[in-house]
């Protein structure tokens, strides 16, 4: 079964904006075949990957929005947020788990959703920054 | 996420319940402390019984809740720290920075 388009959602680049993602991603993988805290891990990255777009890649700027699109297959469930920032290097970003970074209230975002995702992927196309989120299914192939 | 505040044993506990996500929301935590601290208070207790999840912004809450605390001479302890944010901790290596208790009766218990 191929990749299928299931919800696309826009907000304005504000730090309010994540609640109204949040009940739409509620809504959406309320219905599929993940155990609650599968379904926890997709809401808390789309928040951390949403939040990015906001702040770091739109920079807050009400002229740009945010778009969160959501696809599925029988295998996978499949997030791309995209901004029109001009993107960044990801392994340039430092480590938070260093001694010197421990104490730092920011930092984790990225670590935190490649490791509840199974698959994470920064790249930057002609409109902004996209990242693609992916998480497998229960019994589902790798993607 | 909401808060609720009440005292016990001079120790301020702090009840979150909702998702930590950031947003407005950090602020009025934020405010909460500063005000409870302004009363006096020293030891305070965060209850993560009722916390649904929590991302980067929310580790940020708790950091910057700790670092106030610590810097007006106070103590922070956390109790109740689900297995799913405990997780968090580990994986951010933030697990040697927090004091956690699984209850509220061992976090209580600390401070005597
Ligand atoms: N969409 C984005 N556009 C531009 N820069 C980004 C984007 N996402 C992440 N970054 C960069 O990567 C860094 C790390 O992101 P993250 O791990 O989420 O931590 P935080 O957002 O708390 O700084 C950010 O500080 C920023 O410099
Ligand atoms: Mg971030």
């Amino acid at each position: 079964m191929p990749l299928k388009k299931i919800g696309e959602l826009k907000v304005n680049s504000q730090p309010a904006s994540l609640a109204e993602v949040d009940r739409f991603t509620e809504k959406l993988i309320r219905k599929m075949p993940f155990p609650n805290e599968a379904q926890d891990d997709v809401a808390i990255s789309i928040s951390e990957a949403v939040n990015n777009a906001i702040m770091h890649g739109n920079r807050q700027d009400p002229q740009k929005q945010v778009l969160i699109r959501f696809y599925s297959c029988s295998q996978y469930l499949r997030i791309v947020v995209q901004d029109h920032g001009l993107g960044f290097t990801p392994n340039r970003v430092p480590d938070p788990r260093k001694e010197e970074n421990l104490l730092k209230a920011s930092g984790r975002g990225m670590l935190i959703m490649r490791h509840l995702m199974d698959r994470v992927v920064f790249r930057v196309v002609k409109m902004g920054m996209q990242v693609i989120l992916e998480k497998r299914f229960p019994g589902g192939l790798p993607t | 996420m909401k808060l609720k505040l009440h005292e016990e044993n001079n120790v301020l506990i702090i009840e979150i319940k909702g998702k930590m996500m950031g947003g407005p929301e950090a602020n009025d935590f934020h405010e909460a402390l500063k005000t409870e601290i302004g009363k006096g208070f020293k030891k305070f207790i965060l209850d993560l019984r009722e916390v649904d999840w929590m991302n980067s912004s929310g580790l940020g809450m708790l950091i910057g809740g700790l670092t106030t605390i610590k810097n007006a001479g106070g103590e922070l302890k956390l109790s109740s720290v689900t297995e799913k944010i405990h997780s968090l901790f580990v994986i951010t290596k933030l697990v040697t920075i927090f004091e956690s208790y699984d209850s509220m009766e061992k976090a209580l218990e600390s401070y005597r």
